[in-house]
């Protein structure tokens, strides 16, 4: 049986940092599946191990337990088919729009590198701002070209570290809108970790649900309803009463039963 | 709208920058003027305006200028280059920094004017001995300045060059230079600055040519106009220098100057 490509199974995942000689737990036991092309939206309070999970997928944490696979394959170390997209936009500062979109893209010819860049500048909605420094940029600006740099190596599966934490509100909102887009457009599998719940409902096809010292899945929800979704929606509003509940945050009398 | 306004206000700040010098030039005249000291000792402006051109005339100041710049340019070569190799090094390894850095950092506390006896009893008082003393004048800024500009390059960045495989030559100039290149610019301008500085200092403790030979040769015949016009010379290519390495600098860090908030990180 062969794996489509984007598939990330995640067994028995263990990770433990040692802080002043004693061995710290940060994830334990981690078992989770990801079909190919999936939004999946990991969200946990502060020190829930979250971010350690997403970096190991990405290859930065290569001393775990168990097995993280990709497409079938042990996660050992960074690679191309995997782009991230940090809280920062961490764009380099001296190179311009175009040229940090290109900064992954290695050994191709100069006429290649213009055309994906100009392809995925273009994806991200600001085709003309190529030779724009990062410094010239707004926020939400600065974060598309994030975006646009991940995916301009066309990878597998696109990681996405709190990628909107630092926006504000309506900002934030539009940025929903435009990942959804993209990953629509792209048909790859997005691994996104936030804070936020509205945003995870609203982009996600599954919901894990983290709780903290050490690591562990509380919960997965799965999240059927079809796109766009409406944010008002009674659906909307029970599922994120469920996954509130598993914070200790549930009303008494949960939106659903009130009316 | 706005961007006239911005020039009018450099303008006059660059009108009022002029109005101490012009002051002190007007008590400068009126001192020798009205007899307050001997004009022996202090040249009137016009004199001195005289002796510059007449320097300029008759080729002495171009040869002895040349001469300084020469000096300049080989001693700040070896020192400047030495100091950027050394503090890109320890930039990058903890253990050079370990290794080298108390010692550097120790041997910068000796005045470098008072190792001018040692290196003349060393290499001597021909061109060598010039060399090495501004070498080691240009040594010092740039080795410090390469060395905090290397090692603070930031963690996020590190992250960024590791997740697209940037390794070697190809993470050292795409991903630490460019980082650290604001820090280096100013190593090579406070550099060059004192190698401005010991080139003089050298050419006054013995030498045939450069612009401190003619001062302290001038000074020996009492020529104070001579001295005096050594000074604004030195002044004003200390000032050239400066400028155009600021000018350098705005085109090598565009980045930096683009935006309106200027500098961020």
């Amino acid at each position: 049986m062969s794996i489509e490509k984007g598939t990330l199974q995640i067994r028995n995942l263990s990770k433990s940092f040692t802080v002043d000689g004693n061995a710290l737990q940060v994830l334990n036991n981690i078992n989770l599946t990801f079909p190919a092309g999936s939004f999946i939206s990991i969200v946990g309070s502060s020190g829930c191990g979250k971010t350690t999970l997403l970096r190991i997928l990405l290859g930065l944490e290569t001393n775990y337990e168990g097995d993280a696979l990709l497409d079938g394959e042990r996660i050992e170390g960074p690679g191309t088919n995997r782009g991230i997209v940090f809280q920062d936009h961490r764009l380099l500062p001296w190179l311009t729009v175009g040229e940090n979109v290109a900064f992954g893209l290695d050994k191709q010819n100069r006429k290649a590198k213009k055309k994906i860049v100009d392809e995925h500048l273009k994806l991200v909605g600001l085709s003309g701002f190529e030779s724009a420094y990062p410094a010239q940029l707004s926020g939400g600006m600065a974060q598309r070209v994030a975006i646009a740099r991940a995916l301009a190596n066309k990878p597998e599966i696109l990681l996405l570290d709190e990628p909107l934490g630092a926006l504000d509100a309506l900002t934030r909102m539009h940025m929903q809108k435009e990942l959804e887009r993209l990953w629509l457009l792209e048909k790859i599998t997005m691994v996104m970790v936030t804070h936020d719940v509205d945003e995870a409902i609203y982009l996600s096809d599954i919901v894990v649900i983290m709780s903290s010292r050490p690591g562990i899945i509380k919960q997965i929800i799965k999240v059927p309803f079809p796109r766009p979704r409406d944010r008002a929606s009674s659906e909307f509003s029970h599922i994120k009463a469920e996954i509130l509940k598993e914070f200790h945050l549930g009303t008494e009398y949960p939106f659903a039963y009130a009316i | 709208m706005i961007k006239n306004s911005l020039k009018k206000l450099e303008l006059k700040d660059k009108l009022l920058a002029l109005i101490v010098p012009l002051l002190l030039l007007a008590a400068w005249q009126s001192a020798v003027s009205l007899e307050l000291c001997s004009p022996l000792l202090l040249i009137p402006p016009l004199t001195l305006l005289d002796t510059l051109l007449y320097l300029a005339d008759s080729g002495e100041l171009t040869i002895n200028i040349i001469a300084s710049l020469n000096r300049v340019l080989v001693g700040f070569l070896i020192g400047g280059l030495s100091g950027f190799l050394l503090g890109l090094f320890m930039g990058l390894s903890p253990f050079l920094d370990r290794f080298a850095g108390p010692l550097i950092k120790a041997s910068k506390q000796v005045p470098q004017f008072a190792l001018m006896p040692l290196i003349i009893l060393w290499f001597g008082v021909d061109e060598l001995a010039k060399y090495v003393f501004i070498a080691i004048g240009a040594f010092y800024p740039m080795v410090f300045n390469t060395y905090q500009g290397v090692s603070t390059v930031s963690k996020r960045y590190r992250e960024l060059a590791r997740v697209f495989d940037y390794r070697g030559a190809r993470f050292l100039t795409k991903v630490i230079l460019p980082s650290a290149m604001p820090s280096i610019i100013t190593g090579v301008r406070h550099s060059l600055g004192l190698s401005w500085m010991f080139v003089v200092g050298a050419e006054i403790f013995g030498a045939d040519t450069g612009l401190g030979y003619m001062m302290a040769a001038a000074r020996n015949m009492f020529q104070i106009d001579i001295v005096m016009a050594g000074l604004v010379v030195i002044g004003a290519i200390g000032f050239s220098i400066n400028f155009i390495l600021q000018v350098i600098e705005k085109r090598l860090l565009v980045w930096r100057f683009s935006s309106d908030q200027g500098a961020s990180k």
